[in-house]
């Protein structure tokens, strides 16, 4: 154990938009492709990244009472759409936007939400706050 | 026609994660009390992979070199993330059976269903550039066989 390390955080990086790479030419998306490949194995080998994956397009959206509506995602071809995540382990939310800010996607349109990994969900925490909460679920 | 490559993994989002509002007590307890029911039985039949709730703070970077960053608009909004479970499934028809399961929904939540991809999908709108990443790493192979020769 090192005395002197900090505890860590987790943060999720969502990357957004899922049409940035139209209408770069093949040298530009040869380029920003390499540059994330590298940039993920580098946060990788220094620890700070735990794992990330793409998210196919196509998928569905559950809703209503038991589920009863399905449709297919607006996903696709949106800006707000989630391409896909990284999940990191770094010392503070500072160190998370800094590592947000390499994103290689940036300069054409891609946007990253930086969010902090909650050890309890607010809304079971809300309900043990009104204290009717079962304490035995974990 | 989907050519796409997936893991047998896929990623549920729980989106507007402000649902319990305008719930009374036993009403918010009874369904926090399924959710664990739910959770706990996706547990163990070992078709979770991860799960965690994340944080209604955080920050949206965007520009180039990440030169705009905002606080994120989730907190108050329908669309937002609130979670996440990483969901180990035969199928998108059985990840979205597991998705109509999820006790919440009848009380506003939606549940985003998505494969997750082995490779980037860049690669899949653009085969040249699959091409040449392949060759590329073929020729890397290579050069460390040669050194290592």
């Amino acid at each position: 154990m090192n005395a002197t390390s900090t505890a860590k955080s987790d943060y999720l990086l969502l990357f957004r938009g899922n049409v940035w790479d139209r209408g770069l030419s093949p040298a530009q998306l040869q380029k920003v492709v390499s540059d994330w490949m590298a940039w993920f194995e580098r946060l990788k080998e220094e620890g700070k990244c735990l794992g990330g994956h793409p998210l196919e397009d196509e998928g569905k959206v559950v809703s209503g009472k038991q589920g009863r509506t399905i449709a297919d995602g607006p996903f696709v071809e949106s800006k707000e759409a989630i391409g896909g995540y990284f999940y990191l382990t770094v010392a503070d939310e500072n160190e998370a936007i800094e590592i947000a800010k390499q994103c290689p996607g940036l300069e054409y349109g891609a946007v990253v939400e930086v969010r902090p990994v909650a050890e309890v969900c607010s809304i079971k925490e809300r309900a043990a706050q009104i204290g009717q909460m079962a304490t035995a679920a974990v | 026609m989907n050519t796409e490559s997936t893991t047998g993994e896929y990623m549920l989002l729980f989106r507007g994660p402000h649902w319990d509002r305008g719930l009374s007590t036993d009403e918010l307890q009874q369904v926090m009390d399924k959710m664990m029911a739910w959770f706990e039985g996706l547990n163990s039949r070992a078709k979770v992979k991860a799960s965690q709730p994340l944080g209604a703070q955080g920050r949206v970077v965007s520009g180039a070199n990440g030169g705009l960053v905002v606080d994120g608009p989730f907190a108050e909004s329908k669309e937002a993330v609130g979670g996440y479970l990483l969901l180990e499934a035969d199928s998108l028809d059985e990840a979205v059976t597991i998705a109509r399961s999820m006790p919440a929904l009848r009380y506003g939540t939606t549940v985003e269903v998505r494969p997750i991809l082995a490779e980037c999908p860049i690669f899949q709108r653009h085969p040249e550039l699959s091409q040449l990443f392949k060759e590329r790493a073929v020729e890397a192979d290579q050069s460390l066989a040669e050194a290592a020769a």
